[in-house]
């Protein structure tokens, strides 16, 4: 116990060390300009964005593009589980599904955005990529996890005489759920990809018109801004999905 | 239903397996012999151990008979039927070599899972008093990954008889167990089945766990499978742990001993 505690705790200050190492490189390059003029010191930015007078820009900026992603995700979250319990249901469809999930994936989102602007709107676009993201992420975590559970235990069901239906909800899924849940995690950041990038192609607002309006106005405070933002919300989900990885895998597994 | 078969409805045993064999086909394309013919007939009522070396088919043959495996040749019935209605009606109880427990479950949630899948509503009384039985009374909340190899397979033990099963299957039940306490599951097991005679065939590699348990002892040779020695154990039920301290016991242990002694050599 005292040994895995004084391990965490390393791993805690070496995590803290190296983001306080990254943080100190950057304001350093911006202070030296060892990067050119487009890199800003940290200290700069961050005076940038907490300056009063813009946090109601920010503010509504993250309002939209967080509800993007968020919307996006949940929406490929229930449509990656849907469709991965549907196929582990109904094994014929699988080959077919398997085949649409990573065609759909193969094609970038780059140029699948200009198709989603003209069918639905621009508004939605980032949406729809993040969507798209998700749900292939979450789609293969889960059909890979609900055919993880062990022979031993297919066999217990089969003599204590479970139904399909039954040996699903009570093994398949909860044998899935650590796979499910490792998926969830790495959904986070493609999320966050798919909603910023559909942002780029003209929608009205949100992070990513942040970033290109002032890349084409040289704004670049407000460019390393809108980055700034957009990475640490990323890395918090991500890291709030770490810890309940880790807790699922200790407890499922 | 259909018209019983003549052939399948005449048998009086609980337990049928008719000149049974098993041939798998390995992943290279070869095919191994794992049970050679197999004839065994089990009384309602009765309890059969099967003793034979590593890898001579004894696990197949509890897999055959919960129909978790079909026969290569031969048939299996169990009360004139097939093997597979057993287990859909919930009547059939296993504890398997591995626990095969469920990880995300508690040991009350495990022990109570034939429950539900039966559908039938939980009787708690009934979980205590085989969890009780099995000498693991407190841990009903802890996790599977919290106990000891020994007190797994006592779990899987509890959640096997859990339902009352008319037949009972146990493969190695104790073999993670020290000795103190498997004598002590012995004795335990020998009083629940001596209150419930449950049909019941149990793999072990202890002489003395099957003499002193069993109503048959079945001496299995070396792979492929096949029946040596069968043998009626002759003491009187319920049994004391005394049993086995009389010269009647060693002399049946050293029977049984001998008899599984030249397949051991033979077979390396
Ligand atoms: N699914 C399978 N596919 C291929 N071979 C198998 C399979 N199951 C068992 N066997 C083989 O059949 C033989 C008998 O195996 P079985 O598990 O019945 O032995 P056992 O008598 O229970 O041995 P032990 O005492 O070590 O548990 C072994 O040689 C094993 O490798
Ligand atoms: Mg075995």
């Amino acid at each position: 116990m005292m040994k895995i505690d004084r391990e965490k705790a390393t791993d805690l200050v070496l995590g803290v060390l190296g983001i306080g190492l990254f943080l100190v490189l950057w304001e350093v390059i911006g202070a030296y300009r060892l990067a050119g003029l487009t890199w800003p010191k940290l200290s700069d930015v961050l005076a940038f964005l907490f300056e009063p007078s813009r946090q109601g820009l920010f503010l509504r900026a993250m309002g939209a593009s967080f509800s993007m992603v968020a919307a996006g995700y949940v929406l490929g979250l229930v449509i990656g589980i849907a469709m991965a319990a549907l196929v582990h249901v109904i094994n014929p469809l699988r080959p077919g599904m398997d085949r649409f999930a990573s065609v759909v994936n193969a094609i970038p989102p780059i140029a699948l955005a200009p198709i989603f602007i003209v069918l639905l709107s621009r508004e939605v676009t980032g949406m729809a990529i993040a969507t798209l993201n998700v749900f292939f992420v979450i789609y293969v975590a889960t059909t890979s996890g609900l055919q993880s559970s062990t022979r031993g235990h297919r066999d217990l069901f089969a003599v204590i005489g479970a139904s399909k239906i039954r040996r699903f909800m009570s093994l398949d899924m909860p044998a899935a759920f650590p796979a499910l849940v490792s998926g969830m995690k790495y959904a986070i950041p493609a999320a966050f990809i798919g909603a910023i990038l559909g942002e780029w192609f003209g929608s009205s607002r949100g992070l990513g018109l942040l970033m290109v309006s002032a890349m084409q106005n040289f704004q670049i405070p407000l460019l390393w801004s809108a980055v700034l933002i957009a990475s640490t919300a990323s890395l918090l989900a991500f890291g709030a999905m770490s810890l309940l990885e880790r807790f699922v895998y200790g407890r499922f597994r | 239903m259909s018209a019983p078969h003549p052939q399948v409805s005449s048998t009086p045993w609980a337990i049928d397996i008719d000149h049974v064999g098993k041939v798998f086909t390995l992943d290279n394309g070869e095919s191994l012999v794992a049970v050679d013919t197999v004839d065994l007939k089990i009384e309602k009522g009765e309890f059969v151990a099967l003793l034979g070396p590593s890898g001579c088919g004894k696990s197949t043959i509890l897999r055959l008979v919960a129909a978790l495996e079909d026969p290569t040749t031969g048939r299996i019935a169990i009360e004139n039927r097939d093997p597979l209605s057993l287990s859909r009606q919930h009547r059939l109880g296993v504890a398997f070599q591995d626990h095969a427990l469920l990880p995300w479950l508690s040991v009350k949630n495990n022990i109570a899972l034939p429950y539900k899948v039966a559908g039938r509503p939980v009787d708690h009384e009934r979980i205590a008093d085989l969890l009780g039985l099995v000498g693991l009374k407190g841990f009903e909340n802890a996790r599977p990954s919290q106990l000891s190899g020994g007190m797994r397979q006592r779990v899987s033990i509890a959640r096997a008889l859990i339902l009352n099963p008319d037949v009972l299957l146990l493969d190695e039940p104790f073999g993670a167990l020290d000795a103190v306490t498997r004598r002590h599951m012995n004795v335990e097991l020998q009083r629940i089945w001596g209150e419930e005679r449950i049909t019941s065939l149990l793999v072990t590699h202890s002489v003395e766990e099957a003499l002193f348990l069993a109503d048959r002892v079945i001496v299995m040779s070396g792979r492929p499978g096949r029946v040596v020695k069968s043998i009626a154990v002759p003491f009187e039920r319920p049994r004391r742990p005394e049993v086995q301290r009389t010269a009647e016991f060693h002399s049946l242990a050293d029977e049984l001993t001998l008899a599984l002694e030249p397949e051991e050599a033979a077979a390396s």
